[in-house]
């Protein structure tokens, strides 16, 4: 479908005819600001095509305030190789008039051709609103809605999904959905979506299982019931040997058991008392053995006591025998002593004698080197006065001296300075002439410093009054004299005539002094505390030698041969010991012969004690008795002991431990068979009171009755199994069905979406829903598949990505021989530069097909799309 | 000339878990029903006395209604009834007849014969031989003991046993309970009355089996009949003469469905068939969809005039003829899943299909009846 030309008049703004022709077949650009005209058009076409002629409701056709307006739109495009030529004008002058080629319809039947054509309807009343449009709907993108795909798609949907099945040549299933539907709903009453079951199904299942339940329950009940019976039977079968009283038997056996051995018992109580009898034998003769045995003891005590006896007065003797060698012993002991201390005391004074001797010579040395120091000392304090008195005579002040110094060295310097500061006068006088200056008389040449007024006296010519300048020379000069009168004061205070010989002076002083501090310590040495001392000392020493002298006269004269003191000592030490040794030996015999004398004594009391025992008068009358009662005893015990040897064979013979257990077994097999037989009459009627309680209650026709509920709860079961299995395989054979019909639909959109959508994100897919509204993108990103519903992506991604579904609805319709228009009004504003350039690309792509009548208020957006742009003021 | 009565395995007190609770009902009841009849019979024939040889009752603990309504039902015959316990009602310490001695419910005519032995009857003229069960199971014969028991001269001797007759009975040859089958000569038996088979057989002149006098199971071997004994006094052999007692035949048919008269002929069949029968009809064979709405009408009028009717299609595959696709007005991806179904049908039954189709058909079906209307 191309649209060849547009005329509008007396409507809105355009109360001008105004006529758009030689639209191109690709893109028309038509450009302007807001409020040119733009939308208008947009709405004209629109009306042109939607509005009943006759509709009441398209007041805002008008021009403002202009009632009596009828406003007119005129179109011509060329379809199906004819010339269509729509008259329509509203309000004022209904009508509408369509030519196509040579024929005409007017009125609706024009109109409905023009839906029929372009695929949309009529409002049954008012004005039409989007979900009428259909296809241009789609297609004729208004202001500000170029991103909002899911409604238009909808309100055209049937229109496009019979575009969809023409062009494959296949009809969709008419009734599909609605069993789907069915069977999603029946599916849902006995299995949840995950296949679960529920409801009905659920419920039989329950009822299955608690049947299954509580059929194993009543077989459970029945086995038990069953077993019951059994027992009884079994315990009534016991019952009737019970009745034969079979443990009185084992009672009869018990008794005889117990006669016998209480026989055996009493047989057993003799034999303990012969027992009894043989050990009492056994002790007297034990006693009688004891009595001999200490008869014996004291024979043979006796016998000991005399040898101790014998024994201890040998001892005796023998000690007393050594007394008297031990006596000589201490007696030389004693007499050895008292010559070794003897020998001690000579060899001390011996020993005194020579150190005495030692000292006095000794003495006598060093009284001779005192008398030699002595001398030396007085004459080396003899030297020392002389040098102190020409020390003292020679001695010069030094701080004088120093002062005299000064003032001598101040005197030359003031003498230099007097010769820089003083006026020159020199003079070179004729021969013969001469000058008489104060009181000198100068002659041939010379030079004088004036330092104070003169007079030069020039004869024949008067006197010349010189003045030397300057206060400063008076100054010095009152220096000099003053310093000349110090030097010359401290010259004669010092006695010396010049500083030189001052300082003479003091260079002998130092000597003397030198010399002076060498004799003092000299005599230091000599006589550190003094001569007087030394003289003191030497006198204490000479009458310390004269001491010695006398001391050494009264020891007795020395004797050759006399023994060192040290071997002296040594001799008087062992003599003592000897001493000791040999007391020690006296005084031990003395003691050993004392203990001789008790032991002695004792031995002989013992002995007497012994004999008197021995000796006892009736002493052999008791041995004679105690061995006759031995012998009596003996042949008793012999007796008793074959008396028990013979009963212990009959009661072994009889066992009554054996005797014992059989009573004891017997009569506990008695009473355990007894009690037996009472507990199983007991449980007799115990189990045939519950047996016959039980048997009222009819378990197993119950047991059939429950049976017969689980058959049918199972039946039931299967039924509902076979169902809920049926239907979800119904189910999903009609999804897959379906979503195989699907796919094969959508494939010719698909392939026109990919095909733009290349332009715009390369290696980007967009999947279709069944209603064939985009749902998903899919892009590549860094290598991997990036899935984005539509619906979430930013405002200006949807617009291109709405523009490019409806560029792929476009290519559809038109390979399904339908026309296709498309409008886009202000279309892509939110969209970037970079995008904006792409999309003019798949529109230049997209009007190579269809074509496209394009409105914008930036017309510099659009000046690389190929086409001119119609300014919309310039119609 | 003793005329006597034989019958056995009533099994009062039996359930039917298989069929719905209504006939099962029905078929519980029948059971007690038929004592009545036997009773009714018994007084019609004059019969001297009646034997019942064991399985009286199903289980030892039927309720106690149960058991007074057993022995009410044997009211219309005055008697003798000769009772023996069988397996099922073994004669064990307690068990279902000391229960019914306690509740006094064993009126004076009916003579249990609890413990193995000779009961005289000398008015009678012959003496019972009777080999009741006293346990569960047994592995010895129990009628052994009647080669060497002594009656009285002149007395006929009547065996009354229950249990399986080595050698006859093939199915049976390892079962407990043996009976020996020479025992009627080495007896010296006038007639052998057993018990336990529930098919009406002969084993010899003198030793029958009665079977069931109510069927119970879809056997055709004679049950649901009672035998009527004339015993000659000179000791020739016995007339044996059955007569029908049961209320319900069952029958057990296999059905094949493969071309469209099959199902007329089904439906001649069960036409013919008595009414008020118990039949189990397993089909199998192949079906399009309008013949499956033909053969659930056919079940429906049968199920109505028989007593029990059970069916198995799990043989049956339903294959939708290209009419039956047209009718349905399955377009579209129906039409696919509508192939998919049939092609899963194609090599063998598949019971999920088979109903997935069913439901599909359904559905497509009332939407159709829906656009026609």
């Amino acid at each position: 479908m191309k649209l060849r030309s547009i005329r509008v008049e007396q409507l809105r703004q355009f109360r001008q005819p105004v006529c758009i022709e030689d639209l191109a077949d690709g893109i028309n650009l038509f450009t302007g600001p807001n409020e040119s005209g733009k939308s208008t058009l947009v709405r004209a076409i629109r009306a042109a095509f939607f509005e009943r002629h006759k509709s009441a409701s398209v007041e805002d056709l008008q021009p403002w305030g202009d009632s009596s307006a009828a406003p007119r739109v005129t179109l011509e495009f060329d379809w199906g190789g004819e010339r269509w030529r729509l008259v329509k004008s509203f309000l004022r002058q209904k009508r509408c008039d369509l030519q196509v080629g040579g024929r005409a319809f007017s009125g609706e039947e024009a109109e409905e051709r023009l839906a029929e054509l372009l695929g949309f309807q009529f409002p049954g009343r008012g004005a039409s609103r989007p979900e009428h449009w259909g296809i241009p709907g789609l297609l004729w993108i208004e202001q500000g809605t170029g991103h909002d795909l899911q409604q238009a798609v909808a309100f055209a949907g049937e229109h496009l999904k019979s575009a969809l099945g023409r062009s494959l040549g296949e009809v969709a299933s008419s009734a599909g959905d609605e069993v789907l539907a069915r069977v999603e709903r029946e599916r849902a009453q006995l299995l949840t979506s995950t296949g679960r079951p529920t409801g009905e199904y659920q419920r039989a299942i329950v009822e299955h299982e608690e049947q299954g339940a509580a059929l194993e329950q009543l077989d459970a009940d029945l086995a038990a019931y069953r077993e019951q019976v059994d027992r009884l039977g079994e315990l009534l079968e016991r019952m009737r040997e019970d009745h034969r009283r079979p443990w009185e038997e084992f009672r009869r056996q018990a008794a005889e058991a117990a006669t016998r051995l209480a026989e055996v018992r009493s047989a057993q109580a003799e034999q303990q008392r012969a027992r009894e009898q043989l050990e009492e034998a056994r002790a007297a003769q034990r006693v009688c053995r004891e009595r001999l045995l200490a008869f014996d003891e004291q024979e043979r005590e006796l016998h000991d006591r005399g040898e101790k006896q014998r024994v201890a007065v040998q001892a005796l003797a023998d000690l007393r025998a050594a007394q008297p060698a031990i006596a000589a012993r201490l007696e030389r002991a004693q007499a050895a002593h008292g010559a070794a201390r003897d020998a001690l005391q000579v060899a001390h004074q011996q020993e005194q004698r020579a150190q005495l001797q030692d000292k006095v010579a000794q003495l006598a040395n060093e009284l001779e080197a005192a008398a030699e120091r002595l001398g030396r000392a007085q004459t080396l304090q003899a030297g020392l006065r002389s040098l102190r008195e020409e020390l003292q005579s020679t001695d010069i002040d030094t701080r004088r001296l120093g002062r005299l110094k000064k003032d001598a060295r101040a005197l030359e310097d003031l003498a230099l300075q007097e010769r820089t500061v003083a006026t020159r006068l020199r003079f070179e006088l004729h021969p013969e002439r001469h000058l008489v200056l104060g009181d000198e008389t100068l002659t041939g040449h010379g030079e004088r410093l004036l330092l104070e007024p003169v007079r030069l006296r020039v004869e024949g010519v008067g006197d010349l009054q010189i003045q030397p300048g300057g206060e400063d020379l008076t100054e010095l000069l009152r220096q000099r004299e003053r310093l000349q009168d110090a030097v010359a004061a401290a010259l004669a205070a010092l006695r010396v005539a010049s500083v030189a010989q001052a300082e003479e002076r003091v260079e002998r002083a130092r000597t003397l002094r030198h010399e002076i501090e060498r004799r003092e310590s000299l005599l230091g040495e000599i006589a550190p505390e003094g001569i007087d001392a030394l003289q003191e000392a030497l006198q204490l020493e000479r009458s310390r030698l004269g001491g010695l002298h006398a001391s050494l006269a009264e020891l007795p004269a020395a004797t050759a041969g006399a023994a060192s003191v040290k071997e002296a000592q040594r001799a008087a030490e062992r003599a003592s010991e000897e001493l000791d040794a040999a007391r020690r030996a006296a005084a031990d015999r003395e003691r050993e012969v004392g203990i001789a004398e008790h032991t002695l004594a004792h031995a002989g009391a013992e002995c007497q004690r012994a004999e008197a025992l021995v000796q006892a008068p009736d002493r052999r009358r008791q041995v004679d008795e105690s061995q006759a009662k031995l012998v009596e005893l003996l042949a008793a015990e012999r007796a008793l002991q074959e008396t028990i040897a013979t009963r212990q064979l009959a009661i072994d013979a009889a066992r009554p431990a054996v005797l014992e257990q059989d009573q004891r077994r017997l009569n506990a097999s008695a009473d355990s068979l007894e009690h037996e037989a009472q507990a199983r009459e007991r449980e007799f009627h115990r189990l045939q009171s519950s047996l016959e309680a039980q048997g009222a209650h009819g378990i197993e026709e119950r047991r059939a009755a429950t049976q017969q509920a689980l058959e049918l709860a199972a039946r039931r079961r299967e039924q509902l199994a076979r169902r809920a299995g049926a239907l979800d395989l119904l189910l999903g054979l009609l999804r897959a069905k379906r979503q195989e019909l699907t796919r094969r639909l959508q494939a010719p959109l698909q392939r026109h979406l990919n095909h733009y959508l290349q332009l715009l994100f390369a290696q980007a897919s967009l999947d279709v829903d069944e209603n064939l509204v985009p749902q998903t993108l899919v892009r590549r990103v860094d290598g991997a598949d990036q899935h984005g519903d539509v619906l979430a992506l930013s405002f200006g991604a949807r617009e291109q990505t709405g523009l490019i579904s409806r560029l792929a609805y476009a290519d559809l319709l038109q390979e399904a021989g339908r026309p296709t228009l498309i409008i886009l009004d202000d279309a892509l504003v939110h969209t970037d530069r970079e995008r904006l350039a792409q999309m003019k690309r798949i529109l230049f792509d997209a009007a190579g097909r269809h074509q496209i009548l394009l409105f914008s208020c930036h017309p510099e957006d659009w000046r690389d799309l190929g086409v001119a742009a119609r300014e919309m003021r310039s119609l | 000339m003793p005329r006597l009565l034989h019958t056995a395995d009533w099994q009062i007190g039996r359930q039917y878990p298989r069929f719905e609770p209504e006939d099962a009902a029905a078929l519980a009841e029948a059971r007690i029903t038929t004592v009545e009849t036997i009773a009714a019979i018994a007084r019609e024939e004059r019969v001297d006395a009646v034997l019942v040889a064991g399985d009286v009752f199903d289980a030892q603990t039927v309720s106690d209604r149960t058991i007074r309504r057993l022995f009410n039902a044997l009211a219309a015959y005055p008697g003798p009834w000769f009772m023996i316990p069988g397996n099922h009602d073994a004669a064990l310490a307690e068990s279902v007849w000391t229960r019914a001695q306690r509740l006094g419910a064993v009126p004076a005519n009916a003579q249990l014969l609890l413990q193995p032995g000779v009961y005289a009857f000398e008015a009678l003229g012959f003496a019972v031989l009777a080999a009741p069960l006293t346990q569960r199971h047994t592995y010895g014969d129990l009628s052994d003991w009647f080669d060497r028991a002594e009656t009285a001269p002149g007395l006929l001797r009547i065996g009354l046993a229950h249990g399986s007759v080595q050698g006859v009975l093939a199915e049976d040859i390892d079962s407990p309970n043996p009976i020996a089958a020479d025992r009627v000569a080495r007896a010296r038996l006038a007639y052998l009355a057993l018990g336990d088979w529930h098919g009406a057989k002969c084993i010899d002149e003198r030793c029958w089996y009665s079977g069931t006098p109510e069927q119970d199971r879809f056997k055709d071997n004679g049950a649901g009949q009672v035998l009527l004994v004339d015993i000659p006094a000179d000791g020739s052999a016995p007339r044996v003469e059955p007569r029908k007692s049961g209320q319900y035949a069952w029958h057990a048919w296999q059905f094949r469905l493969d071309v469209d008269t099959d199902l007329d002929r089904l439906a001649q069949e069960l036409e013919r068939l008595a009414p008020h029968s118990v039949l189990q009809l397993d089909i199998e064979g192949r079906l399009d969809l309008a013949g499956r709405q033909r053969l659930q009408e056919i079940l429906a009028v049968a199920e109505a005039r028989q007593r029990a009717l059970l069916t198995d299609l799990s043989g049956l595959r339903l294959q939708p003829s290209e009419s039956d696709i047209a009718a349905l007005q399955a377009d579209g991806y129906l039409g696919d899943v509508l192939a998919a179904l049939r092609d899963r049908q194609a090599d063998a039954a598949d019971a999920l299909a088979r109903e997935a189709l069913v439901i599909l058909a359904g559905l497509l079906g009332e939407r159709a009846a829906g656009e026609v209307r």
